[in-house]
């Protein structure tokens, strides 16, 4: 219960902060594919280069959690359709201007057309899962 | 000048560098304290779960979502309690009924949006999974491990949205936003 509730208090951070920097706001997602405003693309290479920063000082501490174990790192492999499927996201987050993450906040918001965002993702996951029952490499 | 800090904190939009910064430390935070991956879509398998408990189909994520109930969820829920107190504090609406400027400029029936958004989100939610990650799990986490799969994943996340998003602008916005 304890990593549930401190799980929970991360994930209020998390939306949070893509509320107040506006990574929430369909006109800066759709204005960054568009090329109008770079600002969430900023958003993004700042979290990476800060991720990357922090992992390094997890590594110089020996790659050791809080209570001593070692760091599993997930590492997601590319399969068969990975990059069909990347390209299937992306015109998901272009045409919503949300990505799963994203849309939650939106949701904490109000924002009305969130829920069938939000909707239609448990959806498409429930698809993703039909799919795979005849195709396991998927 | 604590007023003004708190302001800055609570009221105003944050700079890019305060979200960067924010969500980049999510990464080894939650690999420090959780020995976990920054990661949200593989959680939408669960609620799948909970919406649709008896079903066989999901069964396929049995080995992810061994635990129906998991920090997923948890997580989740976080993530819309803080949007909600970022709008409080930010003095928005209770309730938003347009999304952006394209519900303004497209001008359609209510229903045509909600049919639009859910297509958009089912080909997220469809797309999330055959990629094996998000803009979190892949494009955050990923990329700050350093993994050349992610870099790769990430890249065609952003052609497929520029491509959708200029489609759509040209299409349904008259090209002009």
């Amino acid at each position: 219960m304890n990593q549930k509730m401190g799980i929970f208090g991360f994930g209020l951070l998390f939306g949070f902060a893509l509320s107040r920097v506006g990574a929430s706001e369909f006109d800066l997602i759709f204005n960054m594919f568009t090329g109008t405003n770079f600002k969430l693309a900023w958003v993004m290479l700042t979290a990476i280069l800060v991720g990357y920063l922090g992992m390094r000082l997890l590594q110089s501490k020996g790659m050791i959690t809080h209570s001593g174990q070692p760091v599993k790192i997930s590492h997601k492999k590319l399969g068969r359709f990975s990059l069909l499927g990347a390209v299937i996201f992306g015109i998901g987050w272009g045409m919503a201007g949300a990505c799963p993450g994203t849309v939650l906040a939106q949701l904490g918001e109000g924002k009305i057309y969130a829920l069938f965002t939000f909707s239609g993702m448990i959806f498409g996951t429930y698809i993703y899962a039909k799919l795979k029952e005849n195709t396991p490499e998927l | 000048m604590m007023t003004s800090l708190a302001n800055y904190i609570f009221v105003e939009p944050w700079p890019f560098w305060a979200g960067g910064l924010v969500i980049g430390l999510l990464v080894p935070l939650l690999y420090n304290f959780y020995n976990t991956a920054l990661g949200v879509s593989t959680g939408y398998g669960n609620l799948a779960k909970i919406i649709i408990p008896g079903s066989r189909s999901l069964n396929w994520i049995k080995s992810q979502f061994t635990e129906t109930w998991s920090w997923r969820v948890y997580f989740i829920a976080g993530i819309i309690l803080g949007g909600f107190i970022s709008a409080r504090l930010g003095g928005r609406p209770l309730i938003i009924p347009e999304m952006g400027q394209f519900t303004i400029i497209a001008g359609w029936p209510a229903l045509l949006n909600a049919i639009y958004f859910f297509v958009g989100g089912m080909l997220l939610g469809l797309g999330a999974r055959i990629a094996g990650g998000c803009t979190s799990g892949h494009s955050i986490h990923g990329i700050a491990n350093l993994h050349m799969s992610s870099i790769i994943v990430t890249v065609l996340f952003l052609a497929g949205g520029a491509a959708a998003a200029n489609i759509v602008r040209v299409l349904f916005m008259g090209g002009g936003f």
